[in-house]
């Protein structure tokens, strides 16, 4: 869908990108992430041709990226900016016609999102008098009304109630489900894992990573195990020799204990249910997966030791 | 150039359906007729209906003083000599406003004293020292030469030596006519500071409330300005042109209900002349009728020459400063930012007024003719200039001065789109000019 092929864009002699080659698959959601200063804004406007690259090219389709892509995109930036005299009907409409849509199109589709994200008893009012959930739908819905093949979301949950973030991820799995290739810039590490297929994660203006989430997790195994026993904690610690070190452990109920475990060397959950038996009765035991964030930090530390 | 479009409707629709721009559009005109009103009042207050006593104890106007009756003035005449104390006074004489008092050597020593109760209005003492001053006129015609009135007014005529630049040999200073130019290109000036800084508020404020990442994710930068410029361009064309019609209307309804008695034609009613003399005398009436306003207005301004010219420098004007102000609103870091480069534009627009006022009184000055080329003052220049007339054969000059500010236009937006582009996603900096001349060459 995007193709992002050694691009480097600098300011003022500081580097935002560095070489950055990137491919963002059609019909899927991609994480964008990176801590602050990474360079995501600068690719996100690169994307809408708010900046040009110095070296390097973009392409939409496998076409070089061009104006007229731009009806093709939809754009929620992480600072919201709505023209507060206006109307929700009335910002709809503008920014529909802006990306192209014929005046009719434009309020029908208008009409259509102003139902679909609930919003017909605001529909005349001044976004100036709405309330901030509410200006985010709107918002929202100034990214979508022209319903574009690529959408691309910076914090898009942010400032809604529990309520309206199932609409809006809902609406955002409707719009995966329909072939349209979406990508989310957030700093929220869970809700990444949770909804995107594809994870890109930049550092200092360069490209860390980039893979399916599942490629992601399939290279960074964890060295961490659970046990939940039944048995006294000295028998527990004994009975882990040198092989296991004991992170933490929390007593669940009556004689049932958690722990967790770092395992040293190469020694595999069969060493460690060995180990154990005779000692305290194993309840249950696996090996702790590792979450996104953990990557994240990771792969940033790692890089940072180098 | 739909989206340019389109966001000039925005601009428009977000100006003109206000309440606060209808009524300015009504008050306006409202506020500019109430005041030539009341200018043209004030010049004229005083009593209006006016019945004067002449005493004229010598018979020397022989009981006449006009042919015609005027509504608004009364004569009568007594054949004595009357006291002050006694016609201030005196029962008989309570229906009189004023005494002009003929004294008998009056063709000799030309003094006249009229002593007034009231003070009376200026368009009627004019009307009667020239009603008097034509009755003399005859008086001494016939006692003292064989000459007809036609041919002794034909003679009295006073020599008009005009003194008139070899530069500017078909016009002389007409100081009266360059207020004319001067309150055209003031208004010029005026538009352009106002709707300029709307434009500036308009872009600092898109800027804070970051509405203008979402619209330069659709748009190009340049055609945000564009679209903006034309929109607030035409909402302030929109208002000058209703302003502009609605005073004119108002000034054509003033001339035909309320100031018709100041026009010339009913005026010299009453007073003895033959077809020949009118002309002359209605020269005469102008000398000493004493309103300039309404001569100024109704008389000396040359609209069809002077709209034509107005609009066409009114929009290039318009786009050359509008440029500047949208240049400096979208390089502000927050909508406070920005003064120190403010300052400098307004002054400029302001030294523009400044340069029209010298014009007026120096028109042949080198310092006029240099003002007209240069773009920050040739609205006004040129306006001034055109007023007052220029010289046969030098219209072309108008021509130079009208590319010089449209290219200047032209170059001013280019510069203003660049910085535009580079600026407009720079947010939380102090404006200065040396950030300005680094988005100017950033791409």
């Amino acid at each position: 869908m995007i193709e992002i092929s050694h691009v480097s864009k600098s300011f003022r002699r500081k580097s935002a990108l560095n070489n950055v080659s990137l491919n963002i698959p059609k019909g899927k959601i991609t994480g964008l992430l990176g801590p602050n200063g990474a360079g995501k804004t600068t690719l996100i406007r690169l994307m809408n041709l708010m900046y040009f690259p110095d070296d390097g090219y973009l392409k939409f389709n496998g076409q070089l990226l061009k104006k007229e892509h731009l009806k093709n995109i939809g754009y929620l930036p992480e600072e919201r900016g709505l023209y507060p005299d206006l109307s929700v009907q009335e910002q709809l409409t503008f920014f529909a016609r802006l990306r192209g849509l014929s005046n009719a199109e434009a309020t029908s589709s208008a009409n259509y999102w102003i139902e679909k994200l609930e919003m017909k008893a605001w529909r005349n009012k001044e976004i100036e008098s709405l309330s901030k959930g509410m200006a985010q739908k709107v918002q929202f819905a100034v990214a979508i009304v022209h319903d574009p093949e690529f959408l691309i979301l910076d914090e898009p949950l942010t400032g809604f109630d529990p309520m309206n973030i199932d609409l809006i991820k809902r609406l955002l799995f409707e719009f995966k489900d329909a072939g349209k290739t979406i990508l989310l810039s957030t700093h929220n590490m869970q809700r990444v894992q949770d909804m995107c297929s594809h994870v890109v994660l930049l550092n200092k203006g360069e490209v860390v990573s980039a893979s399916s989430i599942g490629d992601l997790f399939k290279d960074y195994v964890s060295n961490h195990f659970v046990v939940r026993y039944k048995g006294t904690g000295i028998a527990f610690a004994n009975a882990l020799w040198t092989d296991f070190e004991l992170v933490n452990q929390l007593e669940l109920s009556d004689g049932i204990t958690e722990a967790r475990l770092l395992k040293r060397g190469e020694k595999s959950v069969d060493d460690l249910i060995k180990n154990l038996q005779g000692n305290v009765a194993i309840e249950a035991v696996h090996m702790e997966q590792p979450n996104l964030e953990d990557i994240f930090i990771g792969l940033i530390e790692k890089l940072e030791n180098e | 150039m739909n989206s340019i479009l389109l966001i000039s409707w925005k601009e428009i629709k977000q100006r003109v359906f206000k309440r606060s721009y209808t009524l300015v559009l009504v008050l306006g005109p409202i506020f500019i007729l109430t005041c030539f009103y009341l200018l043209v009042k004030a010049a004229d207050e005083g009593k209006k209906n006016v019945h004067v006593l002449i005493a004229d104890p010598g018979d020397i106007l022989r009981g006449v003083i006009s042919s015609k009756e005027d509504p608004n003035l009364r004569y009568s005449f007594v054949s004595d000599y009357l006291e002050i104390d006694e016609f201030s006074k005196g029962k008989p004489y309570q229906e009189f406003d004023a005494l002009l008092e003929v004294n008998e050597k009056v063709l000799n020593n030309k003094k006249v004293f009229i002593f007034y109760r009231d003070y009376l209005s200026n368009r009627i003492q004019n009307s009667i020292r020239f009603t008097f001053e034509r009755r003399i006129e005859e008086v001494l015609i016939d006692e003292f030469s064989d000459l007809t009135v036609d041919d002794f007014r034909q003679l009295k005529q006073p020599l008009n030596l005009d003194f008139r630049s070899i530069t500017n040999p078909t016009n002389s200073n007409d100081g009266e006519a360059g207020w004319v130019g001067y309150f055209f290109g003031s208004i010029i000036i005026l538009f352009t500071l106002f709707y300029g800084m709307s434009i500036l508020r308009g872009v600092a404020r898109e800027k804070a409330n970051r509405v203008v990442e979402v619209m330069v994710s659709i748009v190009s930068p340049t055609q945000l300005m564009m679209g903006k410029i034309i929109g607030v361009g035409a909402a302030a064309l929109l208002q000058l042109v209703v302003s502009l019609v609605l005073i004119v209307c108002g000034l054509y309804l003033f001339q035909e209900f309320l100031f018709s008695d100041f026009f010339l034609n009913q005026s010299l009613s009453g007073v003895q002349v033959s077809e020949g003399a009118t002309e002359l005398l209605q020269n005469e009436f102008q000398r000493v009728r004493n309103n300039d306003v309404i001569h100024l207005l109704y008389d000396r301004i040359n609209l069809a020459l002077m709209l034509p010219f107005f609009f066409l420098f009114f929009l290039v004007a318009y786009i050359f400063y509008g440029a500047f102000f949208s240049l400096i609103g979208a390089a502000m870091g927050s909508e406070g930012d920005g003064q120190v480069l403010i300052l400098p534009l307004v002054l400029l627009l302001l030294f523009s007024l400044f340069a029209g006022y010298f014009m007026v009184l120096n028109p042949s000055s080198q310092f006029s003719s240099i003002c007209q080329y240069i773009p920050f003052t040739a609205p006004m220049a040129v306006m001034v200039k055109l007023s007052m007339g220029y010289a046969l054969g030098e219209g072309y000059l108008l021509w130079i001065s009208f590319l010089i500010l449209l290219l200047s236009a032209f170059v001013i937006l280019a510069i203003a789109g660049k910085v535009f582009q580079s600026s407009l996603l720079s947010f939380g900096h102090r404006l200065s000019l040396k950030s300005l001349f680094r988005w100017r060459t950033r791409v």
